[in-house]
């Protein structure tokens, strides 16, 4: 792979040699190799190490891998996010740390010009590069709803992501549809995975997706290779293993019971716990809760008080309402609670017990009445209750019996 | 008159079983146990099919409800009339008892069969009993094995062959002729093996009675120390001795009472005999287990606790010592308040420990939720249900011969008078012809 | 047969039953109840666990573990299906934290409950088809197919760990089994004690965990009630050993003495039943009575059948 790289007619650089023409200090790009580490703590070889530097030290030495970034049915939020971070200027480094080809947004060029730079990347870099796929693709009516230069989304990916080593759909338009996909999906749209399934695809759902998560991907695969280990839904699984509802910082406030019951309530002003109002944290997968946005603590959905919609999720995202409460899946022992020593169990029913009562007082009843029958004369062996009151019959039950044969 | 009872004017009235034949097969009485058996055993099928917590209210900390502790544990005493009275008749020779060992054989299969229908339906893991087969996954340290093999063993062998007799008479009368050869045949064989399966009959029930007593030895010290003894077993044995006695009492002198027929106190007087020998050795047992545990003073501490064994000591007491006197034994009523007194004391003394005086270390309450309480019902409905029809199917009341030529002779012309769709008026009693 | 010369068959028949029950009696009655010995020994490969609750913090790290490691759902009856609050062991916790805490307010402490483990277990002694079973490390362990259901395990068990699963069609018996088929048989200790993150709860050999917590003892003499291990001998000796700064029974764990329920419960019978000698020697001895009195009936009969023309009810 990276030899292949090396040997193509364009030269690509490394990415010190490329920091070190662009003139980035080095304090900014370990900042960034901090940003990176904290994105991507686990299951990601190349930020798995104990310093800023070991990793900058790895990163270095990486050649910029050739990025050529689709978008179809998007907004550019997902190129947007990637943008939204200044310090350092993330713009700058990535531009530096990837080789980014061909991206409608940020290129210079249009028209023909435009054109031709795509064709070009895809050809000198064909089998080599990787392509970024940002917005979903429309299907209906033979895919007319989108056209790149008058051919149809679905061709151009067809094409250009036939050709790629690898694909990243970024944004949960390209993982599996997102917003164009919504009831009643009138253009057909889909994810880059439902048209080619047997490409490498890595899926960063999430509208937008953190930036650091692309990040981490592309680099691993230009150190190494090889993508980070993904999950059923092709998603990476250092930053999607794990969902919001678990390291959410208002958790101790849905473990206490402290919930907000409707916006702008006092609970809202002390920062509860959304979960009543429709958070759908419990059921999403994604690191929003301990990678905010834009750089800022507390720039994310739950932390400026919106309950999470669960953008990066298939089945829920724009299809379950946002303020339906979900059920939560593995519920946790809620560390201030604790089961009593011996807890009392039982219930009894009074409904049981009156009817208890009742039967047993009319059996003891009935035995008394029957008791009753019986005759008080001794050695009276007539049938019990046919025998005439005990004031009548023999004056003592002891001597002969004249009357009975 | 044929007195037999040298120096008293007590009539033998007792001769040979007579069924009840003056009256209509169903009743109200009938319609009414049956009914709540109808209800009992649908209640059960349901349960069959149904998760067992939702339905009853036992919990982890009290696991046995009352179809184990009073259908099983505590009922089966009533149903050891075949053991105490037959042990009586057969072993030790009262020869008087051999009249109402037909009363007691009928009521205690009932009693076990709906005992083991309830054990049946209570059960949570039904399906894997056939394991009962395999002898090698018997854990022969377990009372609960015991009677897991006992009882069925005992109920659809020793007392269904006991009952046989019975039933075969049946059909000897009013069978064909072809029948009536094939039952004469039968019967040598059969008389035969029965003393060995009586002698089973007995030994057997000996053994599940201690075992049902043994089972709570494993609950230690859950049982308040009033009640758990390694006495358990004989003291449950005992207990069912009485409560045997006392039941068949009970139920000769309600069963007489129901069907208008002579009270025999000879035989009664017997019973009540041998009951308040029986409560005479389980007294000592028990007080004597006690002191020799050290726990006299707390059984007359006058808590809780000392309060209900004093209870439950009344109750089979005062039955004892009155039966002591001849005047009690041969008065109708005394006789069968003392008789239904010592039953509801042995009674009680088996349910204690079970429930009532088991505390496990949970704070936790039981109490019978109504569908329990339904099939607990339901299945003595059908006990009882079945008893008065056995009763006029077979001869199982005891009467005199005079009784058994005149029903012989009603049936008959029962029969004629129906074919002949004319009735005929017959006198009242049967002696009078 | 005619009863002039000698013995009849069945006479003897009866005879040789008495007699072998005697015999078999005489000997049953030397021979000493070894399968319930008063005091247990723990086999070689007895596995323990230790749980000292003056190091716990409560963290319910074990249970999670517990869960995991065992597939079971959690319990949210009582939080409307946002918690998992078991309020003790059921059939869905198989191990729980538990807090006591002082009346007054003044003070607290944790408690790890799960099975115990007896050496002599009471409920492995009453399981009719031996569905519990004490394995040869010493976990006790439940077999769904010879399990009826009839929750004896759960009257006997002076802890009262087996649940039943009551809400179920095919119910379980829920309790610890020390995660014998998922981990101790691959050489992993149980999920609990591998991952208590304080060392609350440890794993080892019974001998050498008793040894380390009288080490402990020894160390901190003030510390720990009564200068003893719980679960050294109650009920005969427990595979769960217990040091704790309260008193046990107020921590939940039961006053009980040094024999097993086991040797109390079958002290009698296994000498009674001990190659069905007790029964034998009373059928015998009830079977020459009753034969005699059936005999004598029989020889009665005729003559009362002739009599009153009526044959004979049995």
């Amino acid at each position: 792979m990276l030899s292949s790289l090396v040997t193509s007619s364009r030269v690509l650089e490394t990415i010190d040699e490329r920091l070190m023409r662009c003139g980035v200090s080095r304090r900014a790009f370990l900042q960034f190799c901090s940003s990176l580490m904290i994105a991507a703590p686990f299951g990601l070889p190349i930020t798995d190490k104990q310093t800023p530097e070991e990793v900058a030290h790895g990163l270095g030495k990486v050649i910029r891998p050739p990025v050529i970034w689709l978008h179809f049915q998007d907004c550019t939020g997902c190129t947007e996010t990637l943008l939204r971070n200044s310090h350092p200027d993330l713009g700058d480094l990535i531009l530096n740390i990837i080789s980014l080809e061909y991206h409608e947004t940020l290129m210079a060029g249009s028209g023909k010009q435009a054109e031709e730079t795509l064709a070009e990347a895809v050809r000198n870099y064909s089998g080599k590069y990787v392509c970024v796929v940002e917005g979903s693709i429309p299907t209906g009516e033979k895919g007319i709803y989108m056209k790149l230069a008058g051919r149809p989304a679905m061709e151009v990916l067809h094409d250009v992501g036939g050709k790629a080593a690898a694909i990243i759909a970024i944004g949960s338009c390209a993982s599996w549809g997102g917003i164009p996909s919504a009831d009643p999906n009138p253009t057909g749209a889909v994810g880059v995975a439902d048209l080619l399934p047997h490409k490498t695809i890595v899926n960063i759902p999430g509208c937008p997706p953190n930036p650091y998560t692309l990040l981490g991907v592309v680099l691993q695969f230009a150190a190494s290779g090889s993508l980070p280990e993904l999950d059923e839904e092709r998603r990476p699984k250092f930053a999607f293993d794990r969902n919001i509802h678990e390291h959410c910082p208002r958790r101790a406030h849905f473990d206490a019971g402290r919930f907000v019951k409707q916006f702008g309530d006092q609970g809202h002003r002390e920062g509860w716990c959304l979960y009543e109002l429709g958070c759908k944290g419990p059921d999403t997968h994604a690191g929003c809760s301990t990678r905010h946005f834009n750089e800022i603590p507390d720039v994310w959905p739950i932390g400026i008080g919106a309950p999470c919609i669960g953008c990066t999720e298939k089945s829920i995202a724009f299809r379950v309402p946002m303020f339906k409460v979900v059920q939560i899946h593995t519920p946790a022992n809620p560390p201030d609670t604790y089961a009593p020593i011996n807890a009392p169990q039982g219930t009894v029913s009074p409904v049981a017990t009156g009817v208890t009562g009742l039967v047993v007082g009319a059996l003891l009843g009935a035995g008394y009445v029957a008791s009753r029958k019986f005759s008080t004369v001794r050695g009276d062996e007539s049938a019990p209750g046919t025998q005439s009151p005990p004031s009548a019959g023999p004056p003592d039950g002891g001597e002969g019996s004249e009357e009975r044969k | 008159m044929q007195a037999n009872h040298a120096g008293s004017t007590l009539v033998n009235h007792w001769q040979r079983g007579v069924p009840v034949y003056r009256e209509p097969v169903v009743t109200p009485p009938l319609l009414f146990f049956g009914a709540l058996a109808a209800l009992g055993l649908a209640l059960a099928l349901v349960r069959f099919f149904s998760p067992l917590g939702p339905f009853a209210a036992m919990n982890d900390a009290y696991a046995w409800g009352i179809w184990k502790t009073f259908n099983v544990l505590t009922l089966t005493a009533l149903g050891s009339g075949p053991l105490a009275v037959g042990m009586a008749a057969w072993v030790f020779n009262r020869k008087k008892l051999h009249t109402v060992m037909r009363t007691a054989l009928v009521s205690g299969f009932l009693f076990y069969s709906t005992g083991l229908i309830a054990l049946g339906f209570d059960v949570g893991r039904a399906w894997n009993f056939y394991n009962i087969l395999f002898p090698w996954r018997w854990n022969t340290h377990s009372a609960m094995l015991e009677i897991s093999f006992c009882m069925p063993v005992y109920a659809a062998l020793f007392l269904a062959f006991e009952n046989l007799p019975l039933v075969m008479e049946r059909f000897y009368y009013t069978g064909t002729d072809a029948t009536k050869a094939f039952l004469r045949k039968c019967a040598p064989p059969l008389r035969r093996i029965y003393p060995f399966m009586v002698t089973g009959a007995y030994v057997f029930p000996l053994m599940h009675q201690s075992s049902l007593g043994g089972l709570l030895l494993l609950a230690g010290d859950k049982i308040h120390p009033l009640w758990q003894t390694p006495f358990l077993p004989l003291l449950y044995l005992l207990a069912a001795g009485l409560c045997g006695l006392g039941f068949v009492t009970f139920i000769l002198l309600i069963a007489c009472l129901h069907h208008s027929r002579p009270i025999d106190l000879g035989v009664l007087g017997e019973l009540g005999n041998l009951l308040s020998c029986a409560s005479f050795v389980f007294l000592a047992v028990r007080f004597g287990d006690l002191a020799w545990r050290g726990q006299l003073h707390s059984a007359f501490a006058l808590d809780k606790w000392s309060l209900l064994l004093l209870f439950e000591t009344a109750l089979i007491v005062v039955p004892a010592v009155a039966l002591r006197s001849k005047v009690v034994r041969e008065t109708p009523r005394t006789l069968f308040n003392m008789a239904m007194i010592a039953c509801l004391g042995g009674l009680l003394y088996r349910f204690i420990p079970t429930t009532i005086a088991f505390a496990p270390a949970h704070k936790a309450i039981y109490f019978p939720s109504l569908p329990e309480l339904l099939m607990t019902v339901g299945y003595i409905s059908l006990g009882i249900a079945a008893f008065g029809l056995a009763m006029k199917y077979f001869a199982v009341l005891p009467g005199d011969i005079a009784e058994w030529n005149y029903m012989f002779r009603y049936v008959r012309a029962r029969r004629a008078a129906v074919r002949a769709e004319g009735e005929t008026t017959w006198p009242a009693s049967p002696s009078t012809r | 047969m005619s009863r002039g010369d000698g013995i009849t068959r069945r006479q003897a028949l009866m005879g040789i039953l008495g007699l072998g029950g005697t015999v078999a009696g005489t000997l049953a009655t030397s021979a000493i109840a070894e399968e319930h010995p008063a005091h247990p020994v723990a086999p070689p490969d007895a596995v323990s666990m230790l749980y000292d609750n003056t190091i716990c913090t409560g963290c319910k790290a074990c249970m999670v573990a517990c869960s995991e490691a065992n597939g079971l759902p959690p319990d949210t009856t009582l939080s409307g299906g946002l918690w998992d609050t078991p309020t003790g062991l059921n059939s869905k916790t198989k191990n729980i934290i538990e807090c006591y805490k002082e009346p007054n307010g003044a003070g607290f402490a944790y408690v790890k409950k799960q099975c115990m483990h007896c050496l002599d277990p009471a409920c492995v002694t009453g399981c009719p088809f031996g569905a519990l079973k004490k394995n040869e490390w010493g976990a006790v362990t439940w077999n769904s197919s010879l399990c009826i259901g009839c929750r004896y395990c759960e009257v006997a068990c002076p802890f009262e760990v087996p649940k039943f699963e009551w809400d179920k069609w095919n119910p379980k018996i829920v309790k610890c089994e020390f995660c014998f088929d998922q981990r101790l048989k691959e050489n992993m200790q149980p999920a609990c004690t591998g991952v208590c993150p304080t060392g609350a709860v440890i794993f080892g050999k019974r001998v050498d965990l008793l040894a380390k917590a009288k080490e402990r003892i020894a160390a901190s003499p003030g510390k720990y009630f009564e200068k003893r291990v719980y679960g050294e001998h109650e009920a005969g000796g427990t595979q769960v050993l217990y040091l704790s700064n309260v008193a046990f029974d107020k921590i939940g764990l039961p006053k009980l003495g040094t024999t097993s329920l086991g040797h109390y419960a079958t002290k009698v019978t296994s000498v009674i039943y001990k190659w069905l000698s007790g029964p034998l020697l009373v059928a015998g001895l009830l079977g020459t009575l009753i034969k005699r009195n059936w005999d004598a009936h029989e020889a009665e009969r005729p003559a009362i059948e002739r009599r009153t023309g009526l044959k004979e009810q049995l």
